[in-house]
């Protein structure tokens, strides 16, 4: 619905979540700045300046959530159930407290109902039973150690996977079914697609489940005075942790504060209050003193999220040519015991240009800890089956997989019909073909090698990256002419407390060494949305451009006067006010000669356009088998993604290189293993649960096209984090079927499934 | 117990803070060295005790009796950062900078030991620090640099 079918101010738009849409009511911003295009003359965005605290990070002196001490904090530890289904009689609550340093003991009926912390009745091994609370972190894990022994269960049948939960002896998950029924997305007609097919391919894919493992786990430092509440915390939301605990305390959210400076890692796990957050808001208030609660290794890996597991059935038909004329998809994904209903489908959808496409998606109950977002959720599990299913396709067809999808490229969204705001990948293709020096024939000669045998593969992606509203920023100016961007928005080691000072400069024409980004406060900063979906630029950064445009206007007319010309003679630059493209008046003499007449330029996000706004890209793969050992090795990666304008190059390769190894991990080694027979996760540590080391890392030669995609929004960029690790897994894995001669189609590509493969 | 951290002398409590790491953290305050795993399996906590790379969460603190211990902290000599640190910092060698203390602690030591180690040796040497960002290929960068310069 565009502005004009509305009356007044306030209109609808929508705006993808991690692949979701939702439809929010948006006030139309006071203005639109011009958009900047790709020929616009950016001095300072589409630069690399260094991080801005890069400084803090390499010195020790960036303080994380779990780094916050407050005079006479105190020490909270969760106790975790052992068991995957059952019920707790009884734990000894009184011995704990009467242990040396214990504070305080927190057990079942001691929290509030909104918490829905501490019930007796278990669902999932890691479910947080009861808490402690003690003057040390050592007398609390002692405490809780107690306790941990104390616990009388009656351990009931579970349902570790999909099998245990569709079983018809299955035990009840949830009381509203262990699975919903089949959630069907159609168009066109796919059984007459299926029969105009002149070529069909049918496989089935497992992917497994994978685990965050941010290296600093969930964990919330909180403290009360009067009724006033302070929460730092280590999150990729402020403002969805602030709301959350004022609805589960029952307190207003004016009364919560939420803190954020640093914080090691999020991937989509920290996107809301926790039971620590609510085990050291409920303590804190008890004692009267700030406590801190922080998961340790164990319960972070087994109760703050997951990336679910999958089971794929797809079908593709083609004709001869590999036009496609039909994409089918049965989908099973077992959440855990909660999560977003909803797996790996969209992208079926939104991939490729075909007449007909049925996706079937059943969600599964099991009794395991939750889903959470996880970095391209559902496009990433999609992705391994869809690309799997499309390089078995080309090697049917003798067709170069490359052309293959070169040939069925979509030119807009056909899940929705709309345009794409920009869309370059097949230059993503050609560009990376030409990188990766991909083979012009698929007829190549044969290996003469027997045991290291080398492959190539490659895959592509999309993923909807369009941000959207509600987000606000403020621009101030001091009186000495240094520059405050004010947004409550969150750096989770991506750069965006940079980017932003880049993109505020530009606007305002400051020097970038004037600008400072403060974010990360509930209490003083405009709103901003969670730091997910790869939204943070292309929600925060229109906001801040407009905001640090309103504050030129109102520098530009302060400064007319002064400087005896008008308004349209007058340009800055350098933070310099010029007059006909020539220095004039400095800001910091500008804004003495103000006094404290306080220049604040406001900015919001306006609704977005009605169009698809994608990032695309493709990503070619090459490894070496060790056909005697099945030891998969990634030599070389080249990624070329298409996401718009980059605000500072050298951040974006970060995200590159950040997804692109979370890639290789997903694809070579992570996975969570349960105890089938117990419900138990065997792997809840970094150790047995494999994330790559410096050594495990290929070659990597990745980019993002450039350009600017001022359709999108007027700062031209969309969203970046997520892209990158889509393709990566189906392109090593189509790597690993072109060394072997034969398809692995379940994840990960261990020695096991690698020697099994080849042993048929 | 005496230590000497970051060449001062230091008493710590080894009944309250039975590991190096918590003794650093909790009671000195010095909070570069991150609990992360616990087990020393992710190198977050990762200092030098009398030059050798150690694990703090699995060091006793009863053991330390009159040892030199080094953390990211000490690794400037007052504002003069140490050529790591600069050269992690015009890498960007930094992601959310939660593991970097800890890569720099162990890029110190392989320096130390082999000034111009080849991309293989830093790679094996290295990997006993988890980067979950995936900041490695710039990680090696920075350490590439220092390396050359030195050789320089």
């Amino acid at each position: 619905m565009s502005a004009g079918d509305k009356k007044g101010r306030f209109v609808q738009t929508t705006v993808e979540v991690e692949g979701r849409t939702e439809t929010r009511v948006v006030e139309l911003p006071a203005f639109e700045p011009t958009p900047w295009t790709a020929d616009a003359p950016l001095t300072i965005v589409g630069t690399s300046p260094l991080r801005t605290d890069a400084f803090e990070k390499v010195t020790g002196r960036a303080r994380y959530t779990a780094d916050t001490v407050r005079p006479g904090m105190l020490h909270a530890v969760l106790v975790r159930a052992p068991i995957a289904k059952g019920t707790l009689n009884a734990l000894a609550l009184d011995r704990a407290r009467a242990m040396p340093g214990v504070r305080g003991v927190l057990g079942p009926g001691d929290a509030p109902p909104g918490t829905r912390l501490f019930r007796r009745d278990i669902s999932y091994a890691g479910q947080p039973l009861a808490a402690v609370c003690a003057e040390s972190l050592l007398e609390a894990e002692r405490a809780a150690h107690a306790l941990a022994a104390s616990l009388d269960l009656t351990p009931a049948p579970h349902a570790a996977t999909v099998e245990d939960a569709l079983a018809s002896d299955a035990p009840s998950v949830r009381s509203a079914g262990n699975a919903t029924a089949p959630a069907v997305v159609e168009r066109g007609d796919v059984t007459r697609g299926l029969a105009e097919a002149e070529v069909t391919v049918t496989r089935e894919y497992r992917t497994p489940v994978a685990l965050h493992s941010a290296l600093e786990p969930h964990g919330a430092v909180a403290e009360w005075n009067g009724d006033q509440l302070t929460i730092w915390e280590s999150t990729q939301g402020i403002f969805r942790v602030r709301n959350d605990v004022a609805r589960a305390l029952g307190v207003p959210q004016a009364k919560v504060r939420v803190l954020k400076d640093y914080m090691g890692g999020g991937f989509g796990a920290k996107n809301g209050a926790g039971a620590h957050t609510y085990v050291a808001a409920l303590f804190a208030r008890a004692l009267g003193a700030p406590v801190r609660c922080v998961n340790d290794r164990r319960g972070e890996q087994m109760d703050t999220g997951n990336r679910p597991a999958t089971v794929q059935k797809v079908t593709l038909g083609a004709t001869r040519d590999g036009t496609l004329t039909a994409v089918a998809l049965e989908a099973w994904v077992p959440l855990g015991i909660s999560g977003w209903e909803g797996g790996p489908a969209q992208i079926y959808h939104e991939m490729y240009s075909c007449p007909n496409v049925r996706t079937s998606e059943v969600s599964v109950y099991i009794n395991a800890g939750g889903m959470q977002a996880f970095r391209g959720p559902g496009y990433v599990e999609g992705a391994f089956a869809l690309e799997g299913a499309m390089n078995a396709l080309a090697r049917t067809l003798q067709m170069d997989p490359v052309a293959l999808r070169r040939k069925n490229l979509a030119t807009h969204d056909e899940r929705t019909g709309r345009p794409f705001s920009g869309n370059r990948l097949d230059e993503c293709y050609v560009e990376g073909m030409r990188r990766f020096n991909w083979p012009s024939t698929v007829h190549r000669p044969p290996s003469t090698v027997t045991r290291a045998k080398r492959g190539i593969g490659m895959a592509a992606e999309t993923w909807p990256t369009g941000g959207g509203p509600p987000s606000y920023a403020n621009v101030r100016i001091n009186s000495d002419g240094s520059v405050d961007v004010l947004a409550g928005t969150q750096d989770l080691g991506t750069g965006a407390r940079t980017i932003f000072a880049q993109i505020a400069a530009e606007a305002l024409g400051a020097s970038l060494a004037s600008v400072r980004t403060v974010i990360g406060d509930t209490e003083r900063l405009p709103y901003t949305g969670n730091s997910w979906g790869s939204m943070t630029t292309p929600s925060v950064g229109p906001a801040v451009r407009m905001a640090a445009e309103d504050a030129k206007t109102h520098l530009l007319a302060a400064a007319a006067p002064m400087l005896n010309a008008p308004i349209e003679r007058l340009s800055t630059r350098d933070s310099q006010v010029c007059v006909d493209g020539a220095p004039a008046l400095a800001f910091s003499d500008l804004c003495r000669r103000l006094g404290n007449v306080q220049i604040v330029g406001h900015g919001s996000r306006g609704p977005n356009p009605e169009l698809a706004i994608v990032t695309v890209g493709a990503q070619f793969a090459e490894v070496e088998v060790d056909t005697e050992t099945g030891v998969v090795r990634v030599l070389r990666i080249v990624a070329v993604h298409d996401a718009g304008r980059i605000i500072n190059p050298a951040l974006a390769d970060s995200q590159l290189h950040g997804g692109i190894i979370q890639g290789v991990g997903y694809a070579l080694f992570e996975e969570r293993h349960m105890d089938r027979a117990r419900g138990v996760p065997l792997n809840a540590n970094l150790h047995d649960y494999k994330v790559p080391t410096m050594a495990d890392v290929p070659v990597i030669d990745a980019l993002f096209l450039g350009g600017a995609d001022p359709a999108a929004n007027h700062v031209g960029a969309r969203g970046i984090a997520e892209p990158p690790i889509i393709p990566t897994a189906p392109a090593i894995a189509a790597a690993v079927a072109d060394a072997l001669g034969v398809e692995v189609c379940a994840l990960p590509l261990t020695p096991w499934r690698v020697l099994g493969a080849l042993a048929g | 117990m005496h230590l000497t951290v970051n060449g001062s002398p230091r008493e710590v409590d080894s009944q309250r803070f039975p590991t190096l790491l918590a003794a650093l953290r909790d009671q000195l305050g010095l909070t570069g060295p991150k609990l992360s795993c616990g087990h020393g399996e992710c190198g977050a906590c990762t200092v030098r005790l009398n030059g050798d790379l150690v694990y703090a969460c699995l060091s006793l603190t009863a053991a330390c009796e009159g040892a030199q211990i080094e953390t990211v902290e000490g690794l400037a000599a007052g504002e003069n950062l140490h050529p790591l640190q600069q050269a992690f910092i015009t890498h960007d060698a930094t992601q959310c900078g939660f593991c970097t203390p800890g890569q720099l602690m162990a890029a110190a030591a392989l320096l130390e030991r082999n000034p111009s180690p080849s991309e293989e040796e830093i790679r094996t040497a290295m990997s006993g620090n988890l980067c979950r960002c995936g900041t490695y290929p710039k990680i090696v960068a920075a350490i590439r640099a220092v390396a050359a310069g030195a050789n320089g």
